[in-house]
């Protein structure tokens, strides 16, 4: 069957389907709304929650007996979900009970750890992290977080270090997943966070996916994508990738790129549509100013410091003088994507009649010019005007549960406050009034992003390093450089898990954590939406939330007056302080009663009314409905920025001594470094170990056949790893996939810390390696 | 296309005799895709790969006997016999009742890249590749099943069964064979719903589980891929909350309201 009849099948297939409609079989049987009182009566108690792993933020009801998580349930009532859970997130109660949960402290006595008294183990954190402070001075020491974290849990960090003991040395491994995706979005409207909402999804005409494999990393989304073309069968669905994915499979046009040459395709896509006279001038006029910025700014190699870029105007014409270079017929020589399908792609973004969302993730993110490729999506719907309205829009998805919530709205990183950026003399003295400190006490300079701050650990200028909620020892790239580092002589490493883990076994101190709905919290999903859930379960043994772990420990440093919240209102009473930051009408957000009794409330939260499209004036609070329709008031012109971003090459590519690409990502099983997702037995035994996907033709000239053992090998490491062929995605020539979950075979010891050098987030989608054939064990 | 559904399926069943007109009428009720009136039913009885979609069929031990009927290879029936679709195994491939449950066949490429699983799921039938009814979906709406349902990955290199019985019997067998864990999981067997829950002997028996996902009561209730255990014998009611309600609503006693009445 070709590629075409499939297509057509599989279309016909979910035209049937969608007839099936089950409600009409049987009349009688209730559907959604009383799904809640129906399993009321099932002998459980149910309670909701946002899910544990991405940064969609699903809602789940989790069936509850005997004071334990027996059963999910997608939650109806949400309206990012409806109903609907990924596998994932079906068995997510179940990674509540692996056997080998941490229980009880851990402290380092020469090759071991051993067990020691909760209490005595956050006496020895706090002692030696005062007399490193003492020792080193309060830079050298540093927090390392997560989109795991809870909002408080973010919330009680950044406080903690930036405001009681005045040092910037925090950031969180939403660094590694999402930082460009801030950054982007800060250059081109002034604020972070996406202006749109997964609502979009429901109205677009055509869904463009830039380097983004939905159908596995964010199933949720690409269902509802499926959803909206069973319902209108001229919705399209345009796959622009790297290699062929079930998400190639199921979309309606697959287009695959050279790496790095997304940002000329993006270009590409301008050039045509100006050259077309598709531009939406008024819209432009009204609400657009263009931008010329830094070039040539390296990949963050030697330095740590991040680059403020210059800001330089420029017209419409110097624009179009920009494009010059990115005709269509040129960057098919440099992406593949022949010049026929960046003009149809044009034709479907300048196209008046069709609503268009542009959706991506780590693919665009993860990249040495992550935060301009941002742009460069942006720039496209900025030139048409389709922006911040039902279907129009640039949506960034999120890998993480609270990446946006915990990290990027609370400011849980290097140069950031709660509102705004320590750099800004009067969001310092903002931050300071709220928490009752010298505005002195926070510091003007920022502290470590994270590659920074485990380079830091590596030189000595940090001593002490506290990591909660993440597994560097897997995810970090060039691994085996941070690795050595964190096991230097005279370095203190805390690690707060719930699982033993490659971090974990570096650590001086491991104190256990509660998981998920073992302790309150609320996560920020990736369409401003917040979400609480309640403590459903008891954590096990002496498991203390990351949160009560940090109070803990600045009582003990004598800060007691600025974590002053009793444990039972913990939660509440930081919520109350933290919404604070943002009581106007560009971040307000809701009540926690309210949040205790919705499934998410997203914000701008004003007049009991959530903010769907920010910047569009019939929707937004903050938006002045004097500018027109929008008004982008992040920027002080109101206008937000097409930036004139170039093509520049990655750092390392394929040669003769490394020739493929390697690639790496997730898959629809595993979430992130699978601590959580391996202990899941479904999900185990549907994905039990990493693997190489190579491509049929390589794989033949290799002569390696499906489920040899190769060995990888980069400037910076190698592993043995099966080959895998005909398996979920087919790279193209000279193109490998390798998925990061599995610690016993840890790709991050080939990939390469470049990085964005705007965000600091590095490129875990580009470095050079060859393959070497392993001798086969059976001898066939 | 091959190894699907057995296409040749309806119109030999067509022959079968005097219970045709009856099956008919019973599509009709069933399918949710056949539309009224009289000149698309002969298309919709050829797309009905139910053969037991009539009732009267399916208590007529058509289960043991239409393999032969319709020329399946006689080999694949002591796996059918041996192995009728029963309550043990459909628990096995659950993590808990309602979790969506794994896919306990092997795929084709394609299928692991996310087609086809409609073309056999959305209205069952016997598939010659595997010598047994698939199972009908209860949410055919829903088409990117892959996101739910996963395989065993050691399902994955196996050859696709043609019919074999040695073939077929691995395809559930390599699955019972010692699951490797990462760690073992402190998840004792879940508190599977008791059926035949009756408030008076010889009652309609209470629906003991929620309608989400779930909400097609024959999809998994009736026709020969259904459970032995749960198969109902009537399933040319249609209707089956008229009778059958979910246990939950039966929790509270009625108080009536009023000063009479206690709160």
């Amino acid at each position: 069957m070709s590629v075409a009849d499939r297509r057509e099948f599989m279309k016909q297939a979910a035209a049937g389907a969608a007839a099936a409609a089950a409600a009409a079989l049987t009349p009688g049987v209730a559907f959604g709304q009383d799904l809640t009182r129906l399993i009321g009566g099932l002998g459980l108690e149910w309670k909701k929650t946002p899910c544990r792993f991405c940064g969609v933020g699903c809602g789940l009801l989790v069936g509850l007996e005997g004071g334990r998580a027996v059963a999910v349930r997608g939650d109806p009532a949400s309206p990012v979900s409806r109903g609907l859970a990924c596998v994932k997130g079906y068995h997510s109660v179940q990674a509540l009970y692996g056997r080998d949960r941490l229980t009880r402290a851990l402290v380092r006595q020469g090759d071991r750890l051993v067990q020691v008294p909760m209490e005595r183990a956050l006496d020895l954190v706090a002692r030696t992290l005062r007399e490193t402070v003492e020792a080193h001075g309060k830079d050298s020491v540093a927090m390392y977080g997560s989109g795991q974290w809870t909002i408080p849990a973010g919330y009680v960090a950044t406080k903690l270090f930036k405001g009681a003991l005045g040092t910037n040395n925090i950031d969180a491994s939403a660094r590694l997943y999402t930082a460009s995706a801030m950054t982007g979005a800060i250059s081109s409207f002034g604020l972070d966070q996406p202006m749109g909402c997964y609502e979009d999804l429901d109205h677009a005409d055509v869904f463009v996916l830039w380097g983004a494999n939905m159908a596995e990393t964010y199933p949720v989304l690409f269902s509802r994508m499926l959803e909206r073309r069973q319902r209108s069968p001229s919705v399209r669905i345009v796959d622009l990738a790297t290699r062929s994915t079930r998400t190639s499979y199921a979309s309606d046009r697959a287009l695959l790129f050279a790496p790095q040459s997304d940002l000329a395709v993006a270009n590409a896509i301008c050039h045509e549509i100006v050259a077309r006279g598709r531009v939406n001038r008024s819209f432009v006029d009204r609400h657009v100013a263009f931008r010329r910025g830094s070039t040539g700014i390296g990949y963050g190699l030697r330095d740590d410091a991040l680059v403020s870029e210059d800001e330089a105007e420029a017209s419409f014409d110097d624009y179009v003088r920009f494009l010059a270079d990115y005709s269509p017929e040129r960057v098919e020589r440099l992406s593949g994507v022949q010049a026929a399908d960046i003009r149809w792609l044009a034709s479907l973004y300048a196209d008046p009649s069709l609503r268009v969302v542009s959706l991506w993730s780590t693919g665009i993110n993860q990249h040495t010019r992550g935060s301009w490729a941002n742009n460069l999506i942006y720039n496209i719907h900025l030139l048409t005007g389709k922006i911040a309205s039902p279907g129009n829009g640039p949506l960034s998805l999120t890998d993480q549960p609270s990446a946006c919530g915990a990290v990027r709205e609370v400011g849980a990183l290097a140069h950031a406050l709660p509102r705004g950026t320590v750099a800004d003399p009067e969001d310092r003295e903002f931050a300071a009034g709220i928490w009752g400190v010298p505005s002195s006490r926070i510091d003007s300079r920022p502290g470590h992003h994270a590659l920074s701050m485990f380079r830091a650990l590596e030189r000595g200028d940090i001593r002490f390093l506290w990591v909660q909620a993440t597994n560097p020892m897997v995810t970090l790239p060039d691994l085996s450089r941070y690795r050595a580092a964190a096991r230097k002589e005279g370095r203190f490493l805390v690690v707060s898990d719930v699982y033993p883990t490659p971090t974990t076994e570096v650590a001086d101190v491991v104190l256990p954590s509660a998981l998920w709905i073992e302790e309150e919290g609320l996560f920020g999903n990736g369409e401003r939406r917040t979400q609480h859930f309640q403590q459903m379960v008891d954590a096990p043994g002496e498991a203390m939330g990351d949160t009560w772990q940090m109070i803990e420990v600045a009582r003990r440093l004598g800060h007691q007056e600025l974590f002053p919240w009793p444990r039972e209102s913990h939660v509440a009473d930081i919520w109350a302080e933290y919404t604070r930051f943002h009581d106007g009408p560009s971040h307000r957000m809701a009540l926690l009663s309210e949040l205790e009794s919705r499934p998410g409330v997203m914000w701008p939260y004003v007049d009991g009314r959530e903010t769907r499209w920010r910047y569009n004036t019939a929707h937004d609070p903050a938006a002045d409905a004097g500018r027109g329709d929008f008004h982008f008031y992040g920027n002080p012109d109101g206008r937000a920025r097409i930036w004139l971003r170039p093509f520049e090459p990655a750092p390392e590519v394929p040669d003769t001594e490394f020739p493929f690409w390697l690639e790496t990502g997730r898959v629809l099983e595993h979430w992130s470094s699978g601590v959580l997702t391996r202990r899941i037995p479904t999900l185990h035994r549907a994905m039990p170990g990493a693997y190489v996907e190579i491509n049929d033709h390589d794989a033949r000239e290799l002569g390696v056949q499906d489920g040899d053992r190769v060995r990888l090998v980069s400037r910076r490491g190698s592993i043995q790893i099966t080959a895998r062929l005909d398996h979920r995605g087919q790279p193209p020539r000279g193109h490998l996939f390798v998925p990061f979950f599995d610690e016993s075979l840890l790709i991050n010891e080939l990939t390469s810390d470049a990085h964005c050098p705007v965000s600091g987030q590095p490129d875990y989608k580009k470095c050079a390696v060859r393959v070497e054939r392993v001798a086969r064990m059976t001898g066939t | 296309m091959n190894g699907g559904v057995d296409r040749r399926l309806p119109a030999r069943l067509a022959t079968i005799g005097g219970t045709t007109t009856l099956m008919v009428v019973a599509i009709m009720v069933l399918a949710p895709s056949a539309p009224p009136g009289g000149d698309r039913a002969g298309a919709e009885l050829e797309r009905a790969v139910v053969p037991a979609a009539s009732p009267i069929l399916a208590e007529a031990e058509v289960f043991r006997t239409l393999p032969d009927q319709l020329g399946v290879d006689p080999a694949a029936r002591p796996r059918l016999e041996a192995h009728p679709r029963s309550m043990a195994i459909y628990r096995r491939l659950r993590a808990y009742p309602g979790a969506p449950p794994r896919i306990p066949h092997s795929l084709t490429r394609e299928e692991a890249m996310g087609g086809h699983c409609n073309s056999c799921h959305e209205r069952g039938g016997f598939v010659e590749r595997f010598a047994a009814y698939a199972p009908i979906t209860p949410h055919p709406e829903r088409s990117h099943c892959l996101q739910c349902h996963v395989a065993d990955d050691r399902l994955l290199g196996l050859p696709y069964p043609d019919g074999g019985p040695d073939a077929v019997c691995a395809q559930c067998h390599v699955m019972e064979a010692s699951p490797p864990e990462l760690v073992a999981l402190d998840w004792p067997e879940p508190r599977w719903p008791a059926t035949g829950q009756v408030a008076l002997p010889g009652a309609p028996p209470a629906i003991p589980h929620d309608f989400h996902h779930r909400g097609n009561c024959l999809a998994c209730h009736g026709g020969p891929s259904a459970v032995a255990e749960i198969r109902t014998s009537h399933p040319e009611r249609a209707n089956c909350r008229q009778c059958h309600l979910p246990a939950g609503d039966q929790a509270d006693a009625y108080t009536r309201p009023g000063p009479g009445g206690s709160p």
